[in-house]
Order: C-alpha cells, then sequence, then structure tokens
C-alpha cells in the first residue's frame, strides 16, 4: 500500500475547487479572528481580575445630601458614623470624597522635593477619609501607622493638603524612584506644601479603572466637604446585603433635612466601571463560537457533499480493495488539506488583524502563541467536522459499484 | 415568469428542509449580528444634530499648562472646556445669533408643602440659548430672558419628567418650586428630547440621560454651585473660597455658539484670537494662541465618542457575515449541483441559460428574505440582550437603554444586507448551474 495516497487525493480535490476554496476562506477568516479574539478577551480578563487590595465583597456605600436651610452637616455625619459603627456586625465606617473605582474621583500632582513651576510631579489619585478608613476599605496596612483620630481635619472647599498621608507602596516606588521607601520621608503638593507620609497600603486601586496609575493612591486624613456625604461600611463576612437594608431603613428617616440618595454594595460600582470590558469579553466570544460553529458546519457540508458526489467511486475503491480505514483516511487527508490552505491564507490575515489591534489599542503585539494554539484548534475543529461524514463514506457498500443507477 | 420561478423556488426548498434551514439560519445569524452592531455603532457615531451641523460650533481655548500639551494623544487641540472668565468673555460677545455657556450640576427638587418626595435631580446651569441653540422642544413654556443670566432670577426649565411628577402633568408655568435651599419659578416645561450621544458634554460621557432641570448661568456664582462634572486644572493654586474657584485656571465650562454664515464665523474666531492676545499680553499664559471653533461632527471624532472597541466589532459582524454568506455559497452550490440532473432536462427542453440562471438567483432571494426577517428579528432579541448586558441597575435607565433598540434604519440595514446576500452569494451558483451542458446529465439516466 503506498503511504498516503495524496496525489489521487489532491487530484480528486481540485475536481471541486471551488467548494474547497470557500471553505478554506472561512477557515482563513475564522483563524484570524479566533486568534485575536482570544487575545483581547484575555487582555480584559486579566484587567478586570487585577487585584484591587480592598474587600469588596463586604462594603456597602451611603449617599446623603442636605438640601434645606437647617441642614446642620457637622451634626449629621457625627450622628451617622455613630449610628453605623454601632451596628452589630458592622467592622468599621468612613466618610470618604470619592468612592474607589467608581470613576469619580480626584487626582493632583506631588513630587518627593519641592518643586518649581515646570518641574515633573508625580499624580496620586487622592481620597479624603477619617481615622476607619483602613479597616473600612479593609486594606492592608505593611509599614508604618493608622491616622489618628485628633489628626482628621475638618471640612474645606477645595483641595487642601494635610500634616500627614497614607500612600500605596505603588504611588511610594513612583515618588521615590531609587528604593521606594517612603515612610516617614516628607512629599509636597503643587504648592510646596509638605506632609509626612505616616503609612504605607500594600494596594488599593483608585478611582478610573481606565488610568495607567489606578494604583498611585494616598489617604488624606480630613472630612469631605458639605452638604453631601458618601460613607462606606465594612461589614462581617456574609452580613452586608442585611445590614445594607437595616441602615437604609433607618438613615432614610433619621433627619428630614437630608436626603438619602441611594445606599448601594460596593460592587456595584465595580461592575460599572468594568462594565464595558466584561461586556467586550462576552461579545467577543459569542460571536467567535458563533463564527467558528458555522465554520464548522461549512467544512461538515464540504464533506458530506463529496462523499454524496461520488458514492460509486467510493464503492469501487472498496470493491477493488480498498479498505474501510482507507475511505476515512482518503476523506480526512482531502479534508485536512483544505483546513491547511485556509490556515495558511489565515495566519496571515491573523498577524495583519492583530497588528492593526496592537495599534489602536496601544498593546503589545499579537504574541505567537496564541497563533501556535489558534491553528492546532483549527485543525481539530476541522477533522471533528469531517469525522462523520468520512465514517458514512466508509460504510458504502462495495456493491454499489456493481448497480447501475 | 418570475411567479413561476418563485413558485419552483419553494418547491425546491421544501424539498431539503434541513439544507433549507442551515442556508436561512446563516444568513439570518449574519444579518442578526451586523445589524446589532450597526445600530449600537450607529447610536455612538451618529450627529444627533445634523441639521445644524454647518452653524453650531464648540469654543474652546488654550490657556493650558505652558509645559505639557492638554491631550497627549492630540497636542495641537485645546483643552475640552473653558475656565470661568473665558467662558464669561465668550458670554458677553454679540457676534453669534446665539451663546451657550454652561456646566453639569447636581440638586435636590423639593415643594414648599413636602407632598411629594424630593429627588436629587442631573441641572444643568446654564445660558438661555440652549434651548434654542441645540432645537430643544418645550411642552409648555420656554426659556428665560438673557437678562435672567445676568441677574440672576430665580427661574427654571424643568423635564417632562419631573413636570409629571411635581405638578401632575399639567402646565406649571409660573408654579413655584424648590432646588436645594431656593424657591424658583418655572417658566418652561421640556417636551422628551434625548440627543445620542449626548454631544453638548461629551467630556462628561456621550450617553447621558438629559438633565431634570435648567437653570440660568449667574446662579453659579450666585449659589456657589460646583460642576457635577469634570473639573480639571494644571496649575498649583491657592483656592480657598468659591471666589478663588472662579478665578483659577481650573476648567469646567462648555461652550457653544451658533454662527450662521463664514464671515460670521471669521469675526468670531478674531474675536477670540484677540481676547487671547490681551491675555497673553496681560501675562496670564505662554501657549501660541489656539483658538477652535469646531463643528458637532469634527467634535464627536475629536473627543473619540466612538472607541475603538465599537470599530472593533464592527469589523468582527462583517467577518461573521462573510463567514455566513461562504458558507450559503458552498451550500447552494452543492444544492444546485445535486439537482443538476433536473436542469439538464429543463435546458434539453428549451429553457435558456438565462431563464436557469434567473430561476435560481429567485431561489437565493427567497433564501435571502427569508433569513433576513429571522435576522431581524434575531437582531432585535440581540439588542434587548445586550440591554441586559449593560443593566447594572434596573431602575437608572442609562444612554445605552436608550440607543439600544431596532427602528426603520435597522430595518433598511436588514433588507440591504439580504439584497447584498443575495447578490454575493447566489451569483456564482446560478451561473454555474446555468453552465452545464444539459447532454452530461441526460446521458447518465
Amino acid at each position: 500500500m503506498t503511504a498516503w495516497n495524496i496525489r489521487p487525493i489532491a487530484s480528486a480535490l481540485w475536481r471541486n475547487r471551488t467548494g474547497a476554496l470557500l471553505v478554506a476562506l472561512q477557515i482563513a477568516i475564522g483563524l484570524a479572528v479566533l486568534v485575536n479574539a482570544i487575545y483581547v478577551v484575555k487582555q480584559r480578563v486579566d484587567k478586570i481580575n487585577r487585584p484591587h487590595g480592598m474587600d469588596v465583597e463586604n462594603i456597602f456605600v451611603i449617599a446623603s445630601t442636605g438640601f434645606t436651610r437647617d441642614f446642620d452637616y457637622d451634626a449629621s455625619w457625627r450622628d451617622d458614623l455613630a449610628y453605623l459603627r454601632d451596628l452589630p456586625g458592622v467592622k468599621a465606617a468612613t466618610l470618604v470624597s470619592a468612592i474607589p473605582l467608581s470613576g469619580s474621583g480626584s487626582s493632583n500632582g506631588f513630587t518627593s522635593k519641592p518643586s518649581k513651576p515646570g518641574d515633573d510631579t508625580e499624580v496620586g489619585n487622592n481620597f479624603d477619609v477619617d481615622e476607619q478608613a483602613i479597616e473600612a476599605l479593609g486594606v492592608e496596612l505593611v509599614a508604618g501607622r493608622n491616622f489618628a483620630p485628633h489628626e482628621i481635619l475638618p471640612p474645606t472647599d477645595g483641595y487642601e493638603f494635610a500634616p500627614q498621608v497614607i500612600i500605596t507602596r505603588e504611588f511610594a516606588k513612583a515618588l521615590f524612584p531609587e528604593d521606594g521607601n517612603a515612610l516617614g520621608k516628607s512629599i509636597y503638593d503643587g504648592l510646596n506644601r509638605p506632609s509626612t507620609v505616616i503609612g504605607i497600603i500594600e494596594t488599593m486601586h483608585g478611582s478610573w479603572v481606565g488610568w495607567d496609575k489606578l494604583g498611585q493612591v494616598m489617604l488624606i486624613p480630613r472630612i469631605r466637604s458639605g452638604p453631601a456625604a458618601i460613607y462606606m461600611v465594612r461589614t462581617e463576612p456574609g452580613r452586608q446585603a442585611a445590614l445594607m437594608r437595616t441602615a437604609e431603613e433607618h438613615l432614610a428617616t433619621s433627619n428630614p433635612d437630608r436626603l438619602l440618595r441611594w445606599v448601594r454594595p460596593m460592587e456595584y460600582f465595580v461592575h460599572q466601571s468594568y462594565l464595558d470590558d466584561r461586556n467586550m469579553a462576552i461579545f467577543l466570544t459569542s460571536v467567535t463560537s458563533a463564527l467558528l460553529a458555522i465554520t464548522a458546519l461549512g467544512i461538515f457540508g464540504l464533506a458530506t457533499f463529496n462523499v454524496s458526489t461520488r458514492i460509486r467511486q467510493i464503492g469501487t475503491r472498496r470493491a477493488v480493495g480498498a479498505r474501510r480505514l482507507d475511505i476515512v483516511r482518503h476523506f480526512l487527508v482531502e479534508n485536512w488539506m483544505v483546513t491547511t490552505a485556509g490556515i495558511v491564507a489565515g495566519c496571515g490575515f491573523a498577524l495583519a488583524i492583530g497588528y492593526w489591534i496592537s495599534i489602536k489599542y496601544e498593546l503589545p503585539r499579537l504574541d505567537l502563541y496564541y497563533l501556535v494554539g489558534g491553528v492546532l484548534g483549527i485543525w481539530l475543529i476541522g477533522i471533528a467536522a469531517a469525522l462523520q461524514p468520512a465514517r458514512r463514506a466508509s460504510a458504502i457498500s462495495p456493491a454499489v459499484a456493481t448497480r447501475t443507477v | 415568469m418570475l411567479g413561476y420561478y418563485f413558485q419552483l423556488a419553494i418547491r425546491n426548498l421544501r424539498r431539503n428542509p434541513g439544507l433549507t434551514a442551515l442556508m436561512v439560519g446563516a444568513v439570518a445569524l449574519g444579518i442578526a449580528v451586523c445589524v446589532m452592531t450597526l445600530t449600537m455603532y450607529r447610536a455612538m457615531s451618529g450627529n444627533p444634530i445634523w441639521w445644524k451641523n454647518d452653524v453650531l460650533h464648540a469654543v474652546t481655548m488654550d490657556f493650558w499648562d505652558p509645559n505639557e500639551d492638554a491631550h497627549d494623544q492630540k497636542p495641537d487641540l485645546p483643552p475640552w472646556q473653558l475656565t470661568y472668565r473665558d467662558a464669561l468673555a465668550v458670554m458677553e460677545s454679540d457676534i453669534p445669533d446665539r451663546t451657550v455657556v454652561m456646566h453639569k450640576a447636581v440638586g435636590v427638587l423639593s415643594t414648599e408643602d413636602g407632598a411629594v418626595r424630593p429627588e436629587r435631580v442631573l441641572t444643568r446651569v446654564t445660558s438661555a440659548d440652549f434651548f434654542a441653540a441645540f432645537d430643544v422642544p418645550f411642552q409648555y413654556g420656554g426659556t428665560w430672558s438673557d437678562d435672567a443670566d445676568r441677574a440672576p432670577e430665580p427661574v427654571m426649565v424643568i423635564s417632562r419628567a419631573m413636570n409629571e411628577k411635581y405638578f401632575g402633568g399639567a402646565n406649571s408655568v409660573g408654579r413655584q418650586i424648590r432646588w436645594d435651599d431656593r424657591e424658583f419659578r418655572v417658566v418652561g416645561v421640556r417636551d422628551h428630547w434625548q440627543p445620542m450621544p449626548t454631544f453638548y458634554d461629551v467630556n462628561n460621557g456621550s450617553l447621558q440621560e438629559s438633565e431634570d432641570v435648567y437653570i440660568p448661568f449667574g446662579w453659579n456664582a450666585a449659589a456657589e454651585i460646583y460642576s457635577a462634572g469634570n473639573t480639571n486644572g494644571w496649575k498649583p493654586e491657592e483656592i480657598n473660597t468659591y471666589q478663588d474657584f472662579l478665578n483659577s485656571e481650573s476648567i469646567w465650562i462648555q461652550a457653544w455658539v451658533e454662527l450662521p454664515d463664514a464671515a460670521t464665523r471669521e469675526r468670531f474666531q478674531s474675536f477670540l484670537d484677540n481676547y487671547a492676545l490681551s491675555q497673553k499680553e496681560g501675562g496670564r499664559h505662554q501657549r501660541p494662541i489656539n483658538n477652535h471653533l469646531t463643528p458637532v461632527d469634527q467634535w464627536l471624532v475629536d473627543n473619540d465618542v466612538v472607541g475603538n472597541d465599537d470599530r472593533v466589532l464592527v469589523g468582527l459582524a462583517f467577518a461573521f457575515l462573510a463567514v455566513c454568506l461562504l458558507n450559503t455559497v458552498g451550500l447552494l452550490l452543492a444544492k444546485f449541483l445535486n439537482n443538476a440532473a433536473i436542469t439538464g432536462v429543463r435546458r434539453a427542453l428549451g429553457a435558456s441559460r438565462r431563464q436557469v440562471f434567473l430561476q435560481h438567483l429567485v431561489e437565493v432571494g427567497v433564501i435571502s428574505g427569508i433569513g433576513a426577517l429571522f435576522g431581524l428579528a434575531l437582531g432585535a432579541l440581540m439588542l434587548t440582550g445586550l440591554r441586559a448586558l449593560y443593566t447594572v441597575d434596573p431602575t437608572d435607565l442609562g444612554g445605552t437603554q436608550a440607543i439600544a433598540h431596532v427602528d426603520v434604519t435597522s430595518i433598511v440595514t436588514a433588507l440591504g444586507l439580504a439584497l447584498l446576500a443575495t447578490i454575493a452569494a447566489g451569483l456564482y451558483p446560478a451561473w454555474r448551474i446555468g453552465r452545464i451542458p444539459p447532454a452530461v446529465y441526460l446521458k447518465a439516466q
């Protein structure tokens, strides 16, 4: 038996080249889409799953706004915080100027030495918080100490600096690139007002998930300015949902001079911030799956057609001694040749699209591992789709060859 | 003759229901995905006030950091917003037909008697021309006077929804309503108006809900209202009071002007350049003079309202359609060649090549037509799914809710794609079958 009989298979294929060409084109597009979709989805999933350093699942957020002339902001936040901190099951509660990972917040430039106009600054995402913030956010303080209650400053209009701040390790590295050690050192704001770094947080994400300096965060000990207040409350594991309702019921009626705007789990904001990334991943995955399914159908259709138009030839081959395995092999090899032709063209497409995407998204060039994986995947899909028609062909009885119609 | 071909097509399609379903399904799926992505894309990229594209211009001036450009990617463009004092200068000029200076704010609406639950509302603090410049429709009343902007007078335009809530939908012009701790008089009720994208303030999001309340521009200084949107600064400044903030280099105000013709545009451009020059001579800033008057369509491009994700998705949708069509071509070819014997008989009995070609093209048309119908239905279904994907809070009807629906353009798109599919998928198989020499198939019998 001659090794693989490539020649007769190729010549049989050539007799119906249009169908084969159509399927090869589908495979080329399928491969190009598959490889790049997986690449983009991987980027999005990695982005969504970055460690943010906070105990998001057990935190809920409350927004309240005073709107009458009689509203006393100072008394209001003191009452609210006292109530929240007293609730059984609440670990800690803090006033915040903005909610991390929510898409809104404030950032300013800071330096490790006094600066002149035009000097480079490092941008930090700053949050006004009180002494329970470390506990309420669930972030890990890896060096130094927390704010003391007497260090919390009263509200001011606009941006102000404080004598002490706590920053993330990532921000410390940005400010002190030599050794990354910021603890106990002075840093300066844009008006050259100094402040001492009293604590370092392992990891904490700031407001904007699309920002490359998301991890450069600074906590400033200050009560946010009124009449709107935002509280972040961290509960013991599993009690967030119940405590959220309890707090909402109480606060909605505790003070007629304010409006309880909403009470929401922190997950709400995180979900919203990553919504586009998540939906892009879902969309790409589903369209790519559908596309591959249709391509597989195309392969299946071509193989079925080839079998159905060659019944007599198959019967003849069987009658002159070909085994069933030879018939199966014939169709699988034929299909493999079509698939491979598509793959060769598809590699070109995939790299071209990958190049375009890497420019548009400012991403590194498409990793070749993805291409190798995609090629193997398409080969497998091709064989799987052709297997059933090939086996049906092998079941054709040699007796067919002797019949005329 | 076409009627007969149509009958033949139906009969042929019913002979192989599995194959027919496969072809219809492939066309439908391809069209559905295209309709969905194109509907989304069009909503993002459309110019919602195209009829005023020649006259409406966004005003931007460059008083930004001398050491750093406002946009890394687009160094030649000024920042998107103005400082308070530059906005005042724009407002003072009488060259434009209409001038809109404005910013986003939030406040709490309530009534004296407290009969309706107070509600926190998105508010636009704006000059009176907002409504006329952007063709905003009124249900009752109208805008306030220019004097009301300067004084400022306690007057307000509320949305139709707020009018329903606080006044039961009646004509509320002249009625009193409270915004935060001040009494305002309603002068107008805005009718339904939801431009997509929200071109007039894309800086604060291109898919925002329209505001519920509009108050005169002068109220920001009078009531010390900060922007509820983006406020950016580059200069380290001591800001301790609201007045410090107004005098600062912080940018937070959007400005638009209506300029009827090129001559007026040139006059206003030189007015801006002269103003910038006088500021520069006063020592305020050291950047080159760079004032822009940008029409709406260019403004949407400059602001990258259409994201890369949208472009990738449209590309993907067409790749998908291409695969679906290639698939259909393959299946059609197989089907036609399988029935070649019958075609051979037809040819032998005198049917011309043209007639055979036409007959098969009708068959393809029927498949594409049915595919388009299913595709449209499927596309509508997918858009509903998409809406669910984008819904974070069912009570919060954000912008995506409003755009994700099938409309006339979607239907036209689907029909256009079906026609394209017929031509692309059917032409070759129909031609190929017409070329068959009848003798070959007659012989086999």
